[in-house]
């Protein structure tokens, strides 16, 4: 009852045509691109008749329109995203393995980055003008600066190389570790199953620096829209009603937030979603190897089939974190559920 | 035309610090340069994009930036080599100050052309119409997506051209632009200027191109000063991930590539540098967009 | 009625020589300079004057929630003695909410929009004493029955939105009552809500002090309002009360001439209706003489120009900041007269 029946079934009749539009997306990126990837595969040595081969196994020697009929009707009668062109397992199984490993960076980072910002927001709301405020300013402006790769590099030496606190950017455990049994497929969730406590700590601290690196990176964003609707709603009726009341500062702050958080909760939603493409190169820098440092090496091998795959997951997955995204700040809002 | 003007004049929208109305594009241009004189943050950051721009072509470097020194590779920072050597012996300083021949063009080249798709697309969707709406959600959609892996994917399948790396950063930058020009023109289409010139017997394309294109030339600027900020970062995320551009060029993302090899073990130089310059680069063009915002009175506080 | 003059009882509130200024780097807003008044225990006290007379600046002063960059730059609030100005944030806080009540003018920005009823009487309860979530829901309950609320149960389990302006300004009113406070401020309470509405919420503000003997400090620009509710009236003008009184007097012989332009104001059957004449001062440079000066229809002592006028006793416990009695040559509607064609 308390959500709008109307609006979400607009979305959810919007869904097949977005699908639609994602599976032509992924399809035309690769195949509507100028260039030819089969010359690139080859190389500038290779002989026509090795091109002619590549392009044969990649489809590419057919007209577009054909091709298009085949990768949809792969799609869903076989639900096929393919085989990898160099590793010739079927990319649906690539995808799933990485899958778990940058859902715990993301949520991880993600966390860290709304803390972060949402103090940073705060604090700067709340000291409007004064150095607090200047101070986290300084902070938004660095951290929105630097690129998230050289961040990384920078923690690397300073954290490791420097203050020995983080261990080798090698990945999710250290290089002698045996890995736990798979069972969720994300090591740290893993070893909390394995009760491996030791090696809980080892991941832990592998995770520290990819994980600073996105929240830092990305606090910038939270730390600006929290100071930008926190200070508007200080300034509001409600606040100056809380206060009257003679409710403490933390309490009015709380109420000031209550109204933060539907675009904070939005913002999460959307680099959620953008994430998981986006922390691609943190993940190549920390040797993570997650779905987007695959990705990466998917794009620079030009495996055709795995980029298409990736791209499709991608927007799939945007476009159900976009759909919850919508679900939850109805929830979050008594007003909207009444109009 | 010069009643038009009279009326013009008299009737001002109510954010008083737009200029508006035509021939204010120069007018405007000249309020901007002289704004800029008097607001220390954005002559800054203009004076240090130049700066960089014009020692990348014309400063005599100490070394030959795409020519390595085989026998000083990974050189600590001394009187020969300023910041140092990386393991091929490039000399760290003239590559720094040489990679913004390629990195600063680029970043420049693909937000203009942002801009030159995003303006005319943006007056169009502010069109009040169901295709707009449409058009609207489908750039939703499309932003929404991790819009630097799309522009990995694309430099990578269409081949790591110079020509390619500039679409695709455009490509990346035009829907800011859609977005913001849609929301500028159908703010400035209720104000009363706009109203004076529809009922003068302007034609649409005519107000739509004299009128409310001028006026959001402004917040235009601005937003392009964000995007280059952004180009930059897209650029050397590319190189750096070895998709753009690619040695012996000299471009920031490829020396942190470079250096990212020998961070681990201690040669911080090789990638700190051009890291820094990267940082200096878009706090420059951040300044930049802040100080313009400013002026035109449409900062946050 | 207050008692006779002979031993008035000390007054529960006491602003003397109150100066507030906003301040900012290029310029200093002086919004109210040098207000004094009191309000005795039980009494309900008007403040009127127009939009931007220093009337809310006053009101946050007295709360003690001006706004930065405003802040209190002379003078003293004292309740019970007690001067608020100086006080540690801490212990003010305690003061607000539990003695001093504040009605705001908009019920609907004034409530939490995702908060529970129920759960903003719990936070404005616990921010005082402690409680039993029961406990403090019979007293949530109590009061909102009290305030003439017809199904308290629902709306406490309810959200501001769900309720009508009317209930809205209700809930807002037990909120600010709950706790029993001595001393109400009500900020043009009835802003926005439909006349009939209006008539009754004063009421029930009237009433809720009348029968625990609360004070109150009712700000409006209702001379009406005034009239009918208030014992006695303050009147502001750029920054300075002009004229105190009760209310009788004040609104039958008015010892100044804003308070009579004011008057004049209020629209009358078959009389025309004249608005005032003149600018108000800019409050960001205080004239050397009555602020009133350019405005005024009396204007003749040279005084006026130079010297701004000090409040002085004009009849019992009647004060005017005036420097010479008008009521001896008053024409029978002088303002009227004055903007007939030709006065010019």
């Amino acid at each position: 009852m308390r959500f709008r029946t109307g609006a979400i079934a607009k979305r959810l009749l919007f869904i097949p045509v977005a699908v639609f539009i994602v599976i032509t997306l992924a399809f035309g990126l690769v195949n509507l691109t100028p260039g030819d990837p089969a010359l690139v595969i080859a190389g500038d040595l290779a002989a026509d008749e090795q091109v002619a081969e590549i392009r044969a196994e990649l489809g590419t020697d057919k007209p577009v329109p054909q091709r298009y009929a085949a990768y949809v009707r792969e799609l869903f009668t076989e639900r096929s995203l393919g085989t990898s062109f160099f590793t010739k397992r079927p990319i649906w199984d690539e995808i799933t393995q990485r899958f778990p490993d940058t859902l715990e960076l993301v949520v991880l980072g993600l966390l860290g980055a709304v803390l972060y910002g949402s103090l940073l927001g705060t604090l700067s709301s709340y000291f409007r003008r004064r150095w607090p405020d200047s101070l986290s300013r300084l902070s938004v402006t660095v951290t929105q600066s630097i690129p998230d790769f050289f961040m990384g590099l920078l923690l690397i030496y300073v954290i490791f190389y420097v203050v020995g606190w983080a261990p080798a950017p090698v990945g999710r455990i250290g290089l002698l570790d045996r890995p736990p049994e798979r069972v969720t497929g994300a090591v740290i969730l893993d070893t909390l199953i394995a009760r491996d406590w030791g090696l809980l700590r080892t991941a832990f601290h592998h995770a520290m620096l990819p994980v600073v690196t996105l929240a830092l990176f990305y606090s910038s964003h939270f730390a600006k829209t929290t100071r930008a609707v926190l200070s508007r709603a200080l300034n509001s009726d409600q606040v100056e009603f809380a206060r009257a009341c003679g409710l403490s500062e933390l309490r009015v702050v709380g109420y000031a937030f209550r109204e933060a958080r539907t675009p904070v909760v939005t913002y999460i939603g959307i680099l959620f979603a953008a994430l998981f493409g986006g922390a691609a190169i943190v993940e190549t820098v920390f040797a993570w190897g997650g779905l987007g440092q695959w990705a990466i090496d998917a794009m620079l091998k030009l495996d055709v089939p795995a980029i298409q795959g990736f791209i499709l997951v991608v927007g799939l997955l945007t476009l159900l974190v976009y759909l919850l995204l919508d679900l939850i700040v109805v929830a979050l809002d008594p007003r909207v559920s009444y109009e | 035309m010069s009643r038009a003007r009279l009326l013009l004049d008299r009737v001002r929208p109510e954010r008083a610090t737009t200029p508006e109305g035509p021939g204010r594009a120069r007018q405007a241009l000249r309020t901007l340069a002289r704004g800029a004189l008097s607001h220390k943050g954005l002559t800054v950051g203009f004076v240090v994009i130049v700066l960089i721009l014009l020692t990348g072509f014309f400063a005599p470097l100490p070394h030959d930036p795409i020519q390595p020194n085989p026998e000083s590779t990974l050189k600590s920072p001394d009187g020969t080599f300023w910041f140092g050597t990386d393991r091929f012996g490039f000399d760290v300083f003239s590559r720094v100050f040489a990679s913004a021949r390629l990195d600063l063009p680029i970043a420049l080249a693909g937000t203009l052309l942002s801009i030159a798709v995003g303006i005319p697309l943006g007056l169009v969707a502010s069109n009040k119409s169901r295709w707009s709406e449409r058009i609207m959600r489908g750039l939703d959609m499309f932003q929404s997506f991790p819009l630097l892996v799309l522009a990995f994917a694309i430099v990578a399948l269409t081949g790591n051209s110079l020509r390619n790396i500039i679409f695709a950063i455009a490509l990346v930058n035009v829907p800011r632009f859609i977005r913001l020009v849609r929301s500028e023109a159908l703010v400035l289409r209720e104000s009363r200027f706009i109203e004076a010139a529809t009922a003068i017997g302007a034609s649409r394309s005519r107000v739509m191109l004299r009128h409310v294109m001028p006026n959001t030339m402004g917040i235009v600027l601005a937003q392009a000063s964000l995007a280059a900020a952004h180009a930059i970062i897209v650029i050397a995320g590319l190189s750096f991930l070895g998709i753009g551009i690619t040695p012996p060029d000299a471009s920031w993302g490829v020396m942190i590539r470079v250096g990212s090899q020998n961070i681990a073990t201690g040669q911080w130089w090789v990638s700190f540098f051009p890291g820094a310059m990267v940082f200096v680069t878009i706090v420059a063009f951040n300044m930049v967009a802040d100080g313009v915002s400013r002026l035109i009175g449409r900062a946050e506080d | 009625m207050a008692p006779a003059a002979t031993s008035p009882p000390a007054p529960l509130l006491e602003v003397s020589n109150l100066e507030v200024q906003f301040r900012s780097r290029r310029r200093t807003v002086h919004a109210v300079n040098g207000v004094s008044f009191s309000i005795r225990e039980g009494e309900t006290v008007g403040l009127v004057g127009e939009t931007g007379c220093g009337k809310s600046a006053t009101v946050r002063a007295v709360i003690g929630l001006l706004k930065p960059p405003g802040r209190i730059t002379e003078g003293a609030v004292r309740l019970d003695g007690t001067d608020l100005v100086d006080l540690p944030p801490r212990q003010l806080r305690q003061i607000r909410g539990a003695s001093i009540g504040f009605v705001p003018q908009n019920p609907f920005g004034a409530l939490n929009p995702v908060l529970r009823i129920e759960r903003q009487f719990r936070n404005v309860i616990r921010s005082h004493r402690r409680g039993r979530p029961a406990e403090i829901r019979r007293t949530a309950l109590a009061m909102l029955d009290a305030v003439g609320i017809a199904d308290p149960e629902r709306v406490l389990r309810g959200y501001a939105h769900e309720l009508s302006g009317g209930m809205a300004q209700r809930v807002v009113i037990a909120l600010a009552m709950v706790l029993n406070p001595r001393l109400v401020v009500a900020d043009e309470p009835t802003t926005g809500l439909d006349l009939t509405i209006q008539r009754q919420i004063l009421d029930l503000i009237r009433d809720l002090a009348e029968t625990e003997g609360r004070s109150m400090l009712l700000v409006t620009h209702d001379v009406g309002v005034v009239a009918q509710y208030c014992s006695r009236v303050l009147v502001m003008y750029a920054g300075q009360v002009v004229e105190s009184g009760p209310v009788r007097k004040v609104l039958t012989e008015p010892a100044h001439p804003y308070t009579e332009a004011l008057l004049a104001a209020v629209p009358r059957r078959g009389e025309r209706l004249v608005g005032a004449q003149g600018t108000v001062p800019t409050l960001l440079q205080l004239p050397p003489g009555c602020f009133y000066y350019d405005r005024c229809q009396y204007r003749s002592d040279p005084r006026c120009a130079t010297e701004t006028p000090a409040l002085r006793e004009v009849g019992p416990e009647h004060w005017a900041a005036v420097h010479y009695d008008i009521g001896a040559d008053r024409p029978v509607s002088p303002l009227r007269a004055g903007s007939a064609p030709g006065s010019d």
